[in-house]
């Protein structure tokens, strides 16, 4: 399989802080990734590097069949429109209604005049399609909803359906399952695993919640204060490697307190 | 605990010279309690006049002049405050499309993401020159905006309007760019991740978001525009403020009273509306407006 991802020594700083070091990997196309690792890891840099929302200090980056230095403007806005993107507050605008927000996903490549026209008269196709996403993800009838209206979990999937109609080539979500209690992360994130399965992208979620990372995913990339200390199969992941990603130092401690 | 002891001490400072400061600039300005009571007998009884006047309003006019044919001063009185409406409502409609744009100048929610060194300099020099244009314009009272544009254009309702939309767009602008950069960052960053471009972000993702918003502090500013409107009427542009000067020129109290007591329905009336429309556009928006 070619390569969705591939990081070679890349390295993000904000000011001193290296919130990502000398990081390398390959995912393939196709595959599914749990990015796991305590707060402030690293995970979301890492994820906003992937869909070249950051630029990287150091390294190399290469998203399907673009290297993200020699883009332009234009090409990287070309290149996001086929990665679906899920940040981790969701990012909906909570004053539209679940087909609004959804409509929005293909934004990217339909323009704005478009846009602006999918908002106040979506196209009966596009309803249809919408209705079929919702009906997939669970909400089908929150299709007129005001996203403002709708509870943390049933956000979450008009979130991912939003990304499901943009027909996209790799799925980034960070903590898609922060905010909500731990049945429905639990079915959050299998939901998207059937559905890169269904669909056949490439899926890369960040998680907290090692279990459910271990549950779910084949391969686990884990991170501490921005390097990579594990890349494998769950059942590769032994005690020593979970006390190397989780186990406060002193240090670490005192900062938390 | 010895931290806060400081920060109340703090506090006490600032209180302390506050008063100090107060006590200066009114023994600067000459101010003396006695300031309140009127120097002499004519001055005594003109207060009086007025204050009295104000359980009398009159239903017809003082003035003897007036012909017969005239409007009944009551309907001059509510003819006038529709012209005031009108008047702050032609303001605003100028002043609200401006504000937009200078509100889109002077934030950055919208700005491309990675953003490269010139055009960071390029977007950030826009930024700072609609800042600063805000804050110029809105800094000259509306007063002074008049008085300059009325005698550079006469005396039009037009030129009381620009006079007034100026300092209008200056804060309205300025709050708006506030909401924009303040509310919209979340939903702004999703959709430029997903390629929507800088204009687009905007249209399709901060406008929405931030509406209720708009709407309502643009709601209320209109509140400000109708009071500012009748003051307008005193540097003679045709608003109830003018019938209030002029009949108080006169000293026909009991005149100024009608169209003052209307004055006060007028707003009361738009008050009410107003946090009627707010009311509902905090709840239909599921609690996330301010
Ligand atoms: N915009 C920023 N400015 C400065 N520091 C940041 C910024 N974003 C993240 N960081 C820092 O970078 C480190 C990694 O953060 P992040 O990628 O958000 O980790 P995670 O998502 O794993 O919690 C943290 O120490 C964080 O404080
Ligand atoms: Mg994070």
């Amino acid at each position: 399989m070619p390569s969705a991802f591939r990081l070679d020594n890349v390295t993000r700083r904000y000011g001193s802080l290296r919130a990502v070091e000398e990081v390398s990997f390959e995912i393939k196309r196709g595959e599914q990734v749990a990015l796991i690792g305590p707060s402030g890891s690293g995970k979301t840099t890492l994820i906003r590097l992937l869909n070249a929302m950051l630029s990287p200090d150091e390294g190399a980056i290469r998203v399907f069949d673009s290297d993200l230095d020699t883009c332009d403007a234009g090409e990287l806005r070309r290149l996001r429109t086929t990665l679906a993107t899920i940040p981790q507050h969701l990012g909906l605008v909570p004053t539209l209604t679940s087909i609004q927000n959804v409509i929005l996903g293909q934004g990217g490549s339909r323009g704005t005049l478009r846009s602006l026209r999918d908002l106040l008269f979506p196209s009966r196709a596009d309803a249809l399609e919408i209705h079929t996403i919702l009906d997939r993800v669970g909400i089908e009838e929150k299709l007129y909803t005001r996203v403002a209206r709708l509870s943390g979990g049933q956000q979450q999937r008009v979130a991912i359906a939003r990304a499901l109609f943009q027909h996209p080539a790799a799925l980034l979500a960070d903590e898609p399952v922060s905010s909500v209690d731990p049945a429905r992360a639990r079915d959050t994130v299998k939901l998207l695993g059937e559905l890169s399965a269904e669909h056949g992208f490439t899926l890369c979620v960040s998680l907290h919640d090692l279990a459910l990372a271990r549950e779910f995913f084949p391969r686990l990339i884990g991170m501490r204060k921005g390097r990579i200390v594990f890349d494998g199969a769950p059942d590769e992941l032994g005690e020593e490697d979970q006390r190397a990603l989780y186990d406060l130092s002193d240090e670490e401690m005192m900062a938390d307190a | 605990m010895k931290a806060d002891t400081g920060k109340y001490g703090l506090k006490r400072w600032v209180g302390a010279g506050l008063i100090v400061a107060f006590v200066l600039c009114a023994r600067a300005l000459g101010l003396t309690p006695g300031g309140l009571i009127p120097p002499d007998a004519g001055h005594w009884e003109r207060t009086g006049a007025f204050f009295a006047a104000a359980l009398d309003p009159a239903f017809d006019y003082e003035d003897e002049n007036v012909p017969d044919e005239a409007d009944p001063i009551w309907w001059k009185g509510i003819k006038g405050v529709f012209l005031t409406l009108k008047f702050a409502f032609g303001a605003m409609s100028l002043a609200v499309p401006t504000a937009l744009v200078l509100g889109f100048l002077g934030s950055s929610a919208w700005w491309p993401e990675p953003c490269g060194r010139r055009a960071r300099a390029l977007l950030r020099s826009v930024y700072l020159v609609s800042r600063l244009f805000m804050s110029v314009i809105r800094s000259i009272h509306e007063l002074i905006w008049a008085l300059l544009f009325l005698s550079a254009m006469g005396v039009s309702p037009l030129a009381g309007m620009i006079a007034l939309a100026l300092p209008f767009s200056g804060t309205l602008g300025k709050v708006f760019s506030e909401i924009i950069d303040e509310e919209a960052r979340d939903a702004s960053q999703a959709l430029k991740a997903i390629g929507h471009g800088p204009v687009q972000t905007f249209l399709v993702g901060i406008l929405p978001r931030a509406m209720p918003n708009l709407v309502s502090y643009s709601f209320y500013r209109f509140e400000c525009a109708l009071r500012s409107s009748a003051v307008l009427g005193f540097v003679g542009i045709e608003t109830i403020g003018l019938y209030i000067e002029l009949s108080h020129e006169e000293f026909y109290y009991r005149e100024v009273w009608t169209y003052l007591y209307l004055v006060i329905a007028m707003i009361v009336v738009v008050d009410l509306w107003g946090a009627a429309i707010r009311r509902r556009l905090h709840t239909s928006t599921g609690g996330c407006a301010i």
